[in-house]
């Protein structure tokens, strides 16, 4: 708990042309050595959050610290130890990857880095061999793995991705998410990531937020949020239709959903043994109540309202 | 700051539409010079001297490489701007068309110092081309016309330049060009500032420079009062390298007002940029 705060919004909003605001009172607290998982449904802000964070926008409302920088008043030194990838992966085509790397490089270093660095960060995401093809004759894949290489090649203690999985196949998911515990394994990095993918997050986060609707509604670690109050559970119990309909009569039972496999609801755990007996009572077969520990679940419960 | 620069002019020149202006000088030049060789000259030269009516005597052959390039670097005055325009409104708009300030903006370097890059690399982009005008224009001149005095007529008054002082007058004269096209740069450089597409820029650039060339030029009686406030009003000063004497307080005060307007034109830019949200 007393880790280092490396990266905090402060009350961080955002309000485009259109006076709505597209992230509001976003709150946040990574600490050195999270991999902090920002996860939210499409539009729900997360990408506009990350541009604050990394300058490209202004926010309307409230800050950002950085290693205890001010991100308005002292840019650079809060981004000297930071890098990232915003939205999709975009280069200059024209150039090499080679190129592209010295250019980012540089402008991190003040100076051109040096070649050996520049390979090694292509090595690491298998982009080496074609290091001096042109950018446009690369993927998708290949543009999102050296997006990462670009943000590594300074060595930043903090990296954040907009969904760097975004656009891969099962294969390259797994790769990323591979090199994101490595780099935070082996390279002490703290990584803010981004992602609209549950499991992803549940895969390889320590800490998370969930944000929906510009809004934040939940931030902890990820065990913690698991252990939450609220829990899904799958019951199996017959008659199907008469143990539904008493379900969805209890006050301390909510979302009862009848699917093929059984009957999902949600119901706070202290309440379990009383669903049982009530079901019981009423002469209801139960097979089993399985809970469904899942991010996914939960995150469907805390974003959709 | 230079690894900036540098990096900005890579970027710059290794872009195709960057040597679309290199192309375009390289072909109209030679072209120009061409049909001249086929005129032999001649016919310009008495097209000259037919309005002057004094009985001149000349020596020696007027019409050579210095002369040649004299009405070249008067008859390019709407390309030049066209294809400084194009690298120039690219500058900013590109990169926001490419998505490449996400990859850039987000580094610990501010973007006032981007922003003094680009504009450099712009600035040293305009004095490239108008260098390349200049020593395609004077060598292939001399080569194929050969050297000799040059004819300068101002108004009713036929001045002839001696051949030793044209080296510094040519000098001076393409300095003051760039120092002229500097501002369209800027203007192009601002206007690129605005848009996320680098078409933008360059129509806008052109119809402002075509529009004001006109009113500084037509001889309206209305628009007398507003002509010593457009640029375009000065832009010709490079040709007062070709005045005997050469009127300094003349030169100087037109490199002051266009320099005002690149000030002012990048002044802006900077305050547009630095408060700019990056969407793209
Ligand atoms: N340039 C813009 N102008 C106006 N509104 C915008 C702009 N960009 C984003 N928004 C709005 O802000 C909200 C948040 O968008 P944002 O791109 O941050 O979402 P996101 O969480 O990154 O979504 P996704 O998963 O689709 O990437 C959306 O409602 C969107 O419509
Ligand atoms: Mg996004």
């Amino acid at each position: 708990m007393s880790a280092e705060v490396v990266l905090r919004t402060i009350a961080l909003g955002k309000q485009y042309k259109s006076k709505r605001w597209a992230v509001q009172d976003v709150n946040l607290e990574i600490h050195r050595g999270d991999i902090f998982g920002f996860l939210g449904p499409n539009g729900a802000g997360k990408s506009t959050t990350i541009r604050m964070i990394l300058s490209l926008i202004a926010p309307t409302a409230g800050s950002v610290e950085l290693f205890g920088h001010q991100l308005s008043t002292e840019r650079e030194a809060a981004l000297a130890k930071v890098a990232g990838i915003v939205e999709k992966p975009d280069f200059y085509l024209y150039l090499s990857a080679f190129r592209n790397m010295q250019i980012t490089g540089a402008m991190t270093l003040g100076k051109t880095p040096l070649r050996t660095m520049i390979m090694d960060s292509l090595q690491l995401v298998g982009l080496a061999g074609r290091a001096f093809d042109r950018v446009k004759t690369f993927s998708h894949g290949m543009k999102q793995r050296l997006g990462i290489a670009q943000a590594l090649l300074c060595k930043p203690e903090v990296i954040v991705l907009d969904e760097p999985t975004s656009g891969l196949d099962p294969q390259g998911m797994k790769e990323v998410r591979e090199l994101i515990a490595r780099l935070s394994r082996e390279h002490k990095m703290t990584v803010f990531l981004s992602s609209h993918l549950l499991n992803e997050v549940e895969q390889v986060a320590t800490r998370m937020a969930i944000i929906s609707k510009g809004k934040l509604v939940a931030q902890g670690s990820v065990e913690e949020l698991l252990r939450s109050k609220i829990s899904s559970v799958k019951i199996l119990s017959e008659p199907v239709k008469r143990s539904t309909a008493i379900l969805k009569k209890m006050k301390s039972v909510s979302n009862v959903v009848l699917n093929g496999d059984g009957i999902s609801a949600t119901i706070e755990k202290s309440d379990i043994p009383k669903v049982v007996k009530t079901l019981t009572a009423a002469e209801c077969k139960i097979y089993s109540i399985v809970p469904q520990q899942s991010l996914e679940e939960y995150f469907l419960s805390v974003t959709e309202e | 700051m230079f690894n900036l620069i540098y990096y900005e002019l890579f970027k710059t020149y290794a872009k195709w539409r960057t040597y679309i202006g290199f192309i375009a000088v390289g072909l109209i030049i030679p072209l120009i010079m061409w049909g001249m060789h086929l005129q032999a000259g001649h016919n310009f030269v008495q097209y000259q001297l037919r309005s002057l009516q004094s009985d001149f005597l000349i020596t020696g052959n007027l019409f050579n490489g210095w002369s040649i390039s004299q009405i070249i670097m008067n008859s390019l005055w709407v390309h030049v701007p066209f294809l400084i325009s194009l690298v120039a409104g690219d500058q900013l708009a590109g990169e926001a068309t490419a998505g490449t300030f996400r990859l850039i903006l987000i580094r610990p370097v501010s973007r006032t110092r981007v922003l003094v890059s680009k504009y450099s690399a712009t600035l040293l982009y305009t004095a490239s081309l108008l260098m390349t005008i200049a020593v395609l224009s004077l060598g292939l001149g001399l080569m194929i016309f050969g050297s000799g005095d040059l004819l300068a007529v101002d108004r009713d008054m036929l001045t002839v330049l001696p051949e030793v002082h044209l080296w510094s007058r040519f000098l001076l004269a393409y300095s003051l060009a760039i120092w002229s096209m500097w501002v369209i740069a800027s203007l192009a450089f601002l206007f690129s500032s605005f848009v996320e597409n680098a078409i933008g820029p360059i129509i806008s650039t052109m119809t402002v420079v075509i529009g004001l060339l006109i009113i500084s030029n037509l001889p309206v009686e209305s628009f007398e009062p507003v002509k010593p406030y457009l640029f375009t009003t000065y832009q010709d000063v490079w040709q007062q390298a070709f005045k005997e004497p050469v009127n300094w307080s003349r030169i100087a005060e037109s490199c002051g007002v266009l320099g005002a307007y690149s000030a002012v034109f990048f002044s802006m830019t900077w305050y547009i940029f630095k408060r700019k949200d990056i969407l793209s």
